[in-house]
């Protein structure tokens, strides 16, 4: 058993980090093209869209006041034409920067996945497999996204400002200085508000998170709460969290129906600054008609790329705390890592030593102690004791997820660690105590343990492992489909798979966590007749529930605190009276009874 | 940080609306807003009233240029025609402002309720439903089926009220200034409103299969993640990567048709504007020229023409919105169709003090046949499936006194969970009765029922919340800091929770401290101690704890049992040894009853077991 550990997520700073920014960017390095591809696009986009009002001026002044349909004519076919043009710049950054930010997810994903085979157990022990979900998930998109849309949005947005600026000035500069003056006022607002906007559906999403983890255990505890007569107090509690959500989203909801009429105004302002300024210019032909129109066009329009720059920027500091959480995924280094020099074993006997082996978990207390264990060549071993006591820890070891933190393991008598992992591990078959099998069908499910097995040989091991009878019996046979993590099977059947798979596997020491939840009695009977197939002619050692399999047993090993306080053959150590005695007496005596009654 | 709603406002979330489950769906909608609709009515006028004077702006820009730019007039008056402006920019504002509040108010006030309702609902409906539907399913439908009808109020039909709104004003507005202009401004509309809804219909599907590739690929991390055991036994960490690959890639190909569909709509429907303004612009020019219309209008009308013709771009994507939402609406609806249980309904008085005298007379109990939720309340809201169920209790008959101590013993699936499980009322007998005290047991409401029995699980179901919570959650009544102490030392759990740094306050489950089974056995031991009841359910399985912990156990259930109808679920002999009366259960039925002598009298299973334990004496005997 690995000690409870609980999990802290790290804070992470979400400030602008220039480190992280610069490692974001490095991401999209390697398709720099379609990165200069999509910002040249999206900068013919975004100064189109400023010319196209400039245009509307020019029609009006140089077209419709003095008359000139020449002059008209040609503004109108530029118009039309770059209007095809600016629809071919926004295909292609949509386009682009679409398939920049699919990419860049796809790389990330790959990375981080690839990564992630080859972390140690610790990492896994210590970490929720929800985290790391979400990293891969949520987080990868988040910065797929910032790289992409946000490169673009923020490139469209500086630069229809600035053009748009630019044309005003050319237009009339003083009324252009007074415009300059308001964007930093509804500059300001805009990211105040957006920063709130975005804290707040932060808050939100908290919220619901709460909500759906109380439907979650009032489904999965609605025995209980019957039984109890709950319904109650536990709606009146459900109705106050339900209330908090509301407040949370109402206040969400008011500082958006706040935000736009407030940019909106302020945006007025400069309308009317317009209209009172190029009225008096007119007069003296400082400003024309057209001018004026293009001016008011640019005032009512300036508020949306201000609102895309202040998302960004509120978006971007999320974006930074997840890529913050990603690389500190991709800068965790495994901890049990192939020694160099180490080489691949290709045929192992089976003959495995513990010698003098010690074990604790990072800091906490030894859960092993001072072991020592030779388990012969074909050998069975049966391993007993309390919870706690240490003998998940010895699969552990063996299995090199972990390394001792004192003493040797050899494998034939050669120090372990002198093997590559993978080496050691194809020569370790194992069976768990709560099977576990991929999406799939049960054939696919069983070559797992070789894949390049013949459909022969995956029956055979069906058949050696005693599945092959309830696998006809599906009505697809091997080709069923046993559903997300195998939950279309029955616990029993999932464990049948399992000894199937580790029988291809074909492994010089098979490993078994034998199961304690109770299958029916027929099943049981399969996965016993299973294992006792299985186990012939290798090196097996069984944490041992069953008493059929202890009395099989070559030996069994009582282990308790972290020491082996006895051996021996069940008949031996009945006889010593101590630690298995009373764990027989006490246990397994409740056991025959109950498969007396089962039977 | 939980705060205090406006009482005005509570009035209207307090609102029952199980009137509105029903199976016509615009009546049902209608329903879920009560006392909503007005306030709703109100956010689309004020939508209406935002377009209508966004519209008055563009007409006060077109008097300003005719009158003041072009004819030299009202100079003096051009502050206030600025000012005139920004005010009416202050009206739009208030409008835009009081249709989101007040559309805010009623998509979560609406949600708040449907959540509320839905969760007392989930937590009422029987184990006849429980049973079968799956909680990820009964979760979503809860959290993410909800979610969408939120948006439906709160964005779509709001944002389709709003695209209306802005095409009629404006339209009008034009029209009124000059008919011919204002037909040709919608000339190309139909095209742009048919490529919309043609586009967002393809996209969604797109997108749909886009999704299912994420959650493929999530699948495929989840398992590799939680079967990190196997994959690395089996040193299959190449063989994982190339399958995560492989369905990260086609990820990546769904992107990227979604994305070649987006690149495509988006310039096209631009073009399909740029024609339509480019049309006003030209048409327009020319009829200022002929002098048919102002320069003025002109302005005005081009600006115009953005508002008709830009939102109608999103059309489409809001009507499939809207469509998916009124999916998740039949999908929550038909979860709140099924039928509740009736808790509280019994013709005994609530007050009725249970001596626990029970007896079972011929009762048969089956399963009702298996239940598949529908995604429509117009359909059965569950349906049964094919297959006959198969009775698991027949004729079953025994009584017992008050205060006295039977016991089950019999395999996994004879029967015994049954029995206990017809006794709380969690389904009903199939035939035969049940009386307590001499009353028929459908008599009594079933919360007078519950709170007169305790049930001691093998493996109790404890709530992510703190210990202390955990042990008063069923005393149905304020409890001091004083008792649950006394109940947790009965129970001989007090030390252990005095070890932990928070004591009491700590937290069980995921987000805290992970307690044993036999820990967990007895927090739920000092929680039946608080409720107190008249009748015990023990399940006596104590195989996973270790021999100091089991005698604590024993203790602690011994503290509890006097005085109490008490029902063991029995696994080994010696717990049924004492029981007042033994039933041995084989498949549904009695097989065997009687005290330990009587039955040790009669040859039978309960002979060959007590023998076979016996013999485990004698095997450790022979041994030595």
């Amino acid at each position: 058993m690995t000690p409870a550990q609980t999990f802290q997520e790290e804070e992470f700073t979400a400030k602008f980090n220039g480190k992280v920014l610069t490692r974001i960017l490095g991401l999209i390095k390697p398709h720099w093209l379609w990165v200069v591809g999509s910002l040249l696009m999206i900068a013919g986009t975004s100064t189109l869209d400023s010319y196209f009002t400039y245009l509307v001026k020019q029609i009006i002044d140089e077209g419709i006041t003095p008359h000139d349909r020449a002059r008209l004519l040609q503004l109108l076919v530029r118009y039309g034409l770059l209007a095809i043009g600016q629809a071919i710049t926004v295909f292609g950054f949509i386009f682009l920067a679409g398939l920049l930010g699919e990419r860049v997810q796809y790389d990330l994903r790959h990375k981080l996945f690839a990564h992630l085979q080859e972390l140690s157990f610790a990492y896994f022990d210590k970490t929720p497999v929800g985290w790391i979900m979400s990293r891969v998930t949520s987080d990868s998109e988040r910065i797929a996204d910032l790289v992409t849309w946000g490169l673009v949005d923020s490139t469209w947005a500086i630069l229809n400002v600035t053009t748009s600026l630019m044309f005003m000035v050319k237009i009339n500069a003083r009324l252009a200085g007074l415009i300059v003056l308001i964007l930093p006022i509804m500059a300001a607002v805009t990211f105040w508000f957006k920063q709130r906007i975005l804290e707040q559906h932060r808050v939100v999403r908290k919220l619901n998170s709460k909500i759906t983890g109380a439907y979650n255990e009032s489904i999965s505890g609605v025995r209980v709460i019957k039984a109890l007569v709950r319904e109650r107090p536990n709606m009146d509690e459900f109705a106050d969290q339900t209330s908090d959500m509301y407040l949370a989203s109402y206040r969400a909801a008011w500082y958006s129906a706040m935000f736009l009429p407030l940019v909106r105004l302020i945006g007025a302002f400069g309308v009317g600054a317009v209209i009172w300024y190029g009225g008096l210019q007119i007069q003296t032909q400082g400003i024309t008609i057209g001018g004026i129109q293009a001016f008011l066009s640019y005032m009512m329009f300036i508020m949306w790329p201000i609102q895309d720059l202040a998302r960004v920027y509120a978006e971007t500091q999320r974006s930074i705390a997840s890529a913050e959480r990603i690389f500190s995924l991709m800068d965790s280094h495994p901890e049990v890592v192939d020694r160099p020099g180490a080489v691949e074993v290709p045929q192992v006997e089976g003959d495995v030593r513990f010698e003098d082996v010690s074990f604790r978990y990072g800091d906490g207390p030894e859960v092993l102690s001072h072991l020592n264990l030779h388990v012969r060549s074909g050998e069975h071993i049966a391993i007993v004791g309390p919870t706690g006591g240490g003998k998940t820890t010895i699969v552990n070891l063996l299995c090199r997820f972990y390394e001792p933190t004192g003493g040797v393991i050899r494998i034939d008598g050669r120090d372990y660690t002198e093997m590559t992992q993978r080496s050691l591990q194809s020569h370790i078959g194992i069976v768990l105590q709560t099977p576990h099998l991929f999406s799939g069908s049960v054939y696919e499910n069983i070559r797992y343990g070789k894949l390049d097995a013949t459909a022969e040989e995956i029956e055979r091991a069906a058949r050696i492992a005693h599945a092959h009878e309830f696998i006809t019996e599906l009505e697809h046979g091997y080709q069923e489909d046993v559903g997300e993590g195998g939950n279309l099977l029955s616990v029993g059947q999932k464990q049948l798979i399992s000894i199937a798979r580790a029988v291809l596997s074909d492994p010089a020491i098979l490993i078994m966590d034998e199961a304690t939840s109770s299958v029916d009695t027929l099943t049981e009977s399969r996965i016993q007749k299973g294992m006792d197939a299985v186990m012939k002619g290798r090196t097996s050692i069984v944490i041992a529930h069953r008493l059929s399999t202890i009395k099989n047993a070559d030996r069994i090993i009582v282990i308790r605190h972290g020491r082996i306080v006895e051996t021996g053959t069940h008949q031996e150590l009945i006889q010593r009276r101590n630690d298995y005695y009373d764990l027989y007496t006490r246990q397994f005596r409740h056991m025959q009874g109950t498969e007396l009654l089962g039977a | 940080m939980t705060q205090k709603l406006d009482p005005k406002l509570k009035h209207r979330l307090d609102k029952d609306i199980s009137h509105a489950v029903t199976n016509n769906r615009i009546v049902g909608l209608w329903r879920l807003m009560d006392g909503f609709h007005w306030l709703y009515g109100g956010a689309m006028v004020a939508i209406a009233l935002a377009a209508l004077i966004r519209s008055l702006g563009y007409r006060l820009v077109q008097k300003i240029v005719d009158q003041v730019f072009e004819q030299g007039l009202y100079q003096n008056a051009l502050p206030w025609l600025a000012l005139t402006f920004v005010g009416l920019a202050a009206l739009e504002g208030v409008f835009v402002y009081l249709r989101s509040i007040w559309s805010a108010q009623t998509a979560e006030g609406i949600t708040l309720r449907l959540r509320n309702y839905i969760y007392d609902h989930l937590q009422r409906l029987p184990f006849t439903f429980h049973d079968y539907v799956k909680t990820g399913e009964l979760i979503q439908r809860a959290t993410s089926d909800v979610s969408a009808l939120r948006r439906f109020f709160a964005d779509q039909a709001v944002g389709i009220g709003r695209i209306l709104a802005l095409f009629t004003v404006n339209l009008a507005m034009v029209l009124s200034m000059n008919w011919k202009l204002g037909l040709l401004s919608i000339v190309i509309l139909p095209f742009i409103v048919g490529l919309s809804l043609f586009f967002f219909g393809r996209v969604s599907k797109a997108y749909k299969s886009y999704q299912e590739q994420e959650a493929r690929l999530s699948t495929t991390l989840q398992e590799n993640l939680s079967g990190v055991r196997v994959v690395r036994a089996f040193a299959r960490q190449d063989y994982e990567k190339d399958k995560f690959n492989l369905e990260n890639w086609e990820k990546y190909q769904r992107g990227k048709r979604l994305i070649l569909m987006h690149s495509l709509y988006w310039p096209l429907s631009d073009i399909l504007c740029a024609a339509q303004r480019l049309l006003v612009i030209a048409v327009g020019a020319s009829m200022t020229m002929r002098g048919e219309i102002t320069v003025g209008t002109y302005i005005a009308a081009m600006a115009m023409v953005t508002w008709i013709i830009l939102p109608m771009r999103n059309l489409g994507r809001l009507i499939v919105q809207v469509s998916t939402g009124l999916v998740s609406y039949n999908r929550v609806m038909a979860v709140l169709a099924h039928p509740r249980e009736d808790i509280e309904g019994g013709s005994v008085p609530e007050d009725t003090v249970i001596r626990g005298a029970i007896s079972f007379e011929d009762v048969s109990f089956s399963y009702e046949p298996e239940l598949i939720l529908s995604d429509s309340p117009d359909k059965p809201a569950a349906t049964p499936a094919e297959g006959t169920p198969s009775p698991v209790l027949h004729h079953v008959t025994f009584q017992c006194e008050p205060g006295s101590v039977v016991a089950l013993l019999g395999s996994t699936g004879s029967g015994k969970t049954s029995i206990i499980n017809l006794l709380l009322r969690f389904y009903n007998t199939s035939s035969g009765r049940i009386l307590l005290d001499g009353r028929p047991l459908e008599t009594y409401p079933r919360t007078l029922l519950r709170r007169q029995i305790g049930i001691v699980e093998q493996e109790p179901f404890l709530f992510s919340r703190s210990i202390r919570d955990n042990i008063a959650y069923g005393a149905q009544r304020p409890v001091t800091q004083a008792e649950i102490e006394a109940a947790a030392r009965a129970a001989a759990i007090h030390d252990i929770i005095s070890t932990f740094p928070q004591g009491y306050d700590t937290i069980v489950g995921e987000k805290g401290v992970t307690l044993s089974g036999g820990q967990r056995q007895r927090v739920a031991i000092a929680r039946a101690l608080l409720k107190d009841p008249r009748i015990l359910v023990l399940d006596d399985a104590t195989s996973s704890v270790d021999t100091e912990t089991e005698d604590v156990i024993r203790q602690a259930l011994a503290r509890l049992i006097p005085g109490r109808t008490t029902f063991i679920i029995a696994h080994r002999i010696q717990s049924v040894m004492n029981a007042d009366l033994i039933l041995v259960l084989d498949h549904g039925r009695i097989v065997q009853s009687g005290t330990h002598a009587e039955l040790m009298a009669q040859e039978g299973p309960y002979r060959q077991i007590y023998e076979i334990q016996s013999r485990v004496a004698a095997d450790i005997e022979e041994a030595q």
